[in-house]
């Protein structure tokens, strides 16, 4: 901790930690007071979270406390520093400073495969190197009620260098048939852009977006990856039996606790190294936007995505003695917000945009799919295939397991025909669709300074190498300014 | 074989043989209709977003034909159902214009071909006129339709081969029929869809549509009204054929007999 800037009926108001303190990891049941500002460096400044409900007493409080039998609790893959995810950074030094013995690196999914040897790296490798997690879906896959549905494909493994999906007991061919795959956890903030609902009707499906049975509200379909909860009930439930391998029930006190922490929750980039304020000269940088502003507003010509910055775009003259690195880096991040809704590109075979009507390809910004203001999730909601977990265009990933998806002579893919090679099904495991393979649910893009590697299956180690998988998947032939200026803007979320 | 299946295939010859093999022009009022299957090409223009142009050639006349205003866009890879009028025309891709146009992507693979835009400045994208769908935070404060209510009548219309309600246009007739259901109190709600079974000649290809689609047309339109609220008791689903005396409706007549009609009952 370097500093505590306000006090108040002894709490603390703001509280800074800096880039390499030893107090930087929330452990469980640790009794920390989580204040109403926390600040954090990081390697592109600093990282905001507000908390409006504070100050939150963690002792006691379920977010915070080891409800399974593993030691570890929400707060453990959902890290203040990292944004309320995990870095591979941090996941790194946690290792090294317990040797390993952290409930973080848990066999059940902190491990490639439960059943090998807890003690040494290599077991953890996935975790370690790309910050994977394993998840492992029933197959078949089953319905909210538990109901079993019938897949439109075959799943076979092609390679499995984790051992999981062809092991006896945890594989594919065991008494409880799973496909393990391995997926970065995403960000636990923000929480009322997760569950915001744009429009009611989805249209990548046509239909009107379901109902929560229990509070009867539509659900946004944008919590999850593979959208296997659509709820934040559901989603904790399914966090607390598979993460903390919690056997029973919680409390519903305890839920709430859980969902109410969560969505008290603002975060953002709020400070750059070079930049300075995020939320100077007529900006609007930093998690109060986030929090001050209503969720599921769809971004348009009048009101574009990442206009908070767009002041930057006409900076006033040069005063004598500017720091000129500022002042450069700000044009560099108002270019790269103008590029996110101007610059033009071919989309093509990405099922969840091309095969519903906009055409295969379709020209169109980035803003297109990243599409909810002050975050760029999908409003729609989000569930494409990028071509990050399906082939040819997924990043070389030996040390992932690889699919083959054999659709029924009744259905095929859109673009890849019937026969589908994948490193993870993604939303097609909880639908059994076709249709669905490889669809990832997109995320926030808030915090992402913080909290590397990206996309789904940490593929891409820097925010520089998100734009350079874009830029080679849809050949858009970013110039070297262009993608200098997309990954600043990136950096400042 | 059966005598049933004999009969019937008896009764499929005849109807085909009645229509002609190329019947790719036909000249109603109001314009001249063209129905043909093409592999689709793409011309890169860049007009702003969603401003490339979309164009299709008729192999039985070689004309080339814009089908760029089409509510739904082909596919590169996939063979497509042009169903279209004849327009006036203009130079904005390099085709003759159809509007109304409807291209229904087939499942038949193909190698389409991208044009550069070879000078033609493609179209700015329009929004469709039809009004924005409701946003999740007015959907329980937009007002009912105010009474009388008498019986009212929907009509959702589909691609060739696909149950797939389309963006930006089955939203705004589901959610009227919804909202008028809710309101009226309906006693029933008829949802009934309709399949084109007996085959269409063209370009070579004989197009027909199973029986099942009927059925599943129908059951997406019940879900989206269930999905709104209305209440499923009350909703009656079937599916049937296109009736051999059903002419269609609108310029596209062919095209308007895939669908689904929501007949609201109060």
């Amino acid at each position: 901790m370097i500093g505590i800037a306000a006090l108040a009926a002894g709490a603390a108001l703001a509280v800074e930690y800096a880039a390499d303190g030893a107090d930087r990891w929330w452990a469980p049941a640790a009794g920390r007071e989580f204040p109403a500002e926390l600040r954090y460096a990081n390697d592109a400044g600093t990282l905001t979270t507000l908390n409006t409900a504070a100050p939150v007493v963690t002792a006691g409080n379920a977010f915070f406390q080891p409800l399974g039998s593993n030691g570890r609790a929400c707060i453990t893959c959902h890290q203040p520093s990292d944004a309320m995810s995990l870095s591979v950074a941090t996941i790194r030094r946690r290792w090294a400073d317990t040797g390993g013995r952290d409930p973080l690196f848990a066999m059940v999914d902190g491990a490639n495969c439960p059943n090998l040897p807890p003690e040494a790296a290599a077991s953890h490798s996935l975790l370690l190197e790309r910050g994977l997690f394993r998840i492992a879906r029933p197959w078949p896959p089953r319905a909210a009620d538990g109901s079993v549905i019938k897949p439109e494909f075959a799943i076979e493994v092609v390679r499995d260098p984790t051992g999981c999906n062809l092991d006896r007991q945890y594989g594919l061919r065991s008494s409880e048939p799973m496909v393990s795959v391995f997926r970065r956890p995403r960000p636990a903030t923000n929480v009322k852009y997760l569950t915001a609902v744009g429009f009611v009707f989805e249209p990548k499906n046509g239909l009107p977006l379901p109902r929560d049975p229990e509070s009867g509200e539509r659900t946004s379909g944008n919590l999850m990856a593979d959208s296997r909860a659509r709820t934040l009930k559901a989603q904790a439930l399914d966090a607390l039996r598979t993460h903390l391998e919690l056997h029973g029930n919680p409390t519903p006190a305890q839920l709430r606790q859980i969902i109410d922490f969560e969505s008290s929750l603002y975060t953002a980039q709020s400070h750059d190294r070079w930049g300075g304020s995020l939320a100077a000269l007529g900006a609007a940088g930093g998690p109060a936007t986030l929090r001050d502003a209503r969720a599921g507003d769809l971004q348009g010509t009048a009101a574009p995505i990442w206009k908070e910055f767009l002041p930057w775009q006409q900076l006033p003259a040069a005063a004598p003695g500017e720091n000129l690195e500022q002042r450069a880096f700000r044009a560099s991040v108002a270019r790269g917000a103008e590029l996110f809704t101007q610059r033009m590109f071919l989309i093509d075979d990405s099922a969840g945009i091309t095969n519903m009507g906009f055409g295969n390809p379709v020209r169109n910004p980035c803003a297109f799919c990243h599409n909810m203001q002050r975050t760029g999730m999908d409003t729609a909601p989000g569930q494409v295939d990028l071509g990050t977990t399906n082939l040819p265009h997924a990043n070389p990933s030996p040390e992932l397991p690889l699919f083959k998806l054999t659709c029924d002579a009744r259905h095929e893919h859109p673009h890849y025909g019937r026969v589908v090679y994948t490193q993870d099904p993604g939303l097609a495991l909880t639908t059994g669709r076709c249709v669905d393979i490889g669809k990832i649910t997109m995320q926030s893009m808030r915090g992402l300074a913080a909290r590397a590697p990206y996309f789904s299956n940490g593929s891409a180690r820097t925010l520089r190498e998100i734009i350079d998988f874009y830029d080679r998947r849809y050949h858009m032939a970013l110039t070297e300014q262009e993608k200098q200026d997309l990954t600043n803007l990136m950096s400042v979320l | 074989m059966s005598g049933r299946r004999r009969e019937l295939r008896r009764a499929l010859a005849a109807a085909v043989a009645a229509l002609p093999l190329a019947a790719s022009a036909v000249e109603p009022p109001g314009g001249t209709v063209v129905s043909f299957v093409a592999c689709p090409l793409y011309r890169d223009t860049d007009h702003g977003r969603k401003s490339g142009c979309w164009l299709a050639d008729d192999p039985a006349t070689g004309e080339r034909y814009d089908v760029s205003q089409a509510l739904a866009k082909p596919q590169l890879d996939r063979e497509v159902l042009v169903e279209g009028v004849v327009a006036a025309q203009d130079h904005a891709c390099g085709g003759i214009v159809l509007k109304p146009v409807r291209t229904s992507t087939l499942v038949t693979h193909c190698r389409g071909a991208m044009l550069p835009a070879e000078g033609y400045p493609g179209r700015a994208y329009v929004s469709p006129a039809q009004g924005p769908p409701t946003h999740g935070w007015e959907e329980r404060d937009k007002p009912l339709p105010p009474p009388p209510y008498e019986r009212r009548q929907i009509t959702v219309q589909f691609h060739f081969g696909s149950d797939f309600l389309n963006y930006e246009y089955a939203e705004v007739l589901l959610e009227t029929a919804a909202r008028y259901a809710r309101a009226s109190g309906a006693r029933t709600i008829r949802v009934t869809g309709y399949a084109a079974t007996r085959p269409l000649w063209l370009s070579g290809h004989a197009l027909s549509e199973p029986l099942t689609l009927a059925r599943s047309r129908a059951e997406m339109v019940a879900e989206a009204l269930r999905r709104l609220d209305v209440d499923p008791r009350r909703i009656v689903v079937s599916g049937r054929s296109i009736a051999a005396n059903d002419a269609g409706t609108g310029p596209l007549a062919e095209a308007s007999k895939r669908r689904v009609d929501i007949s609201i009952e109060p």
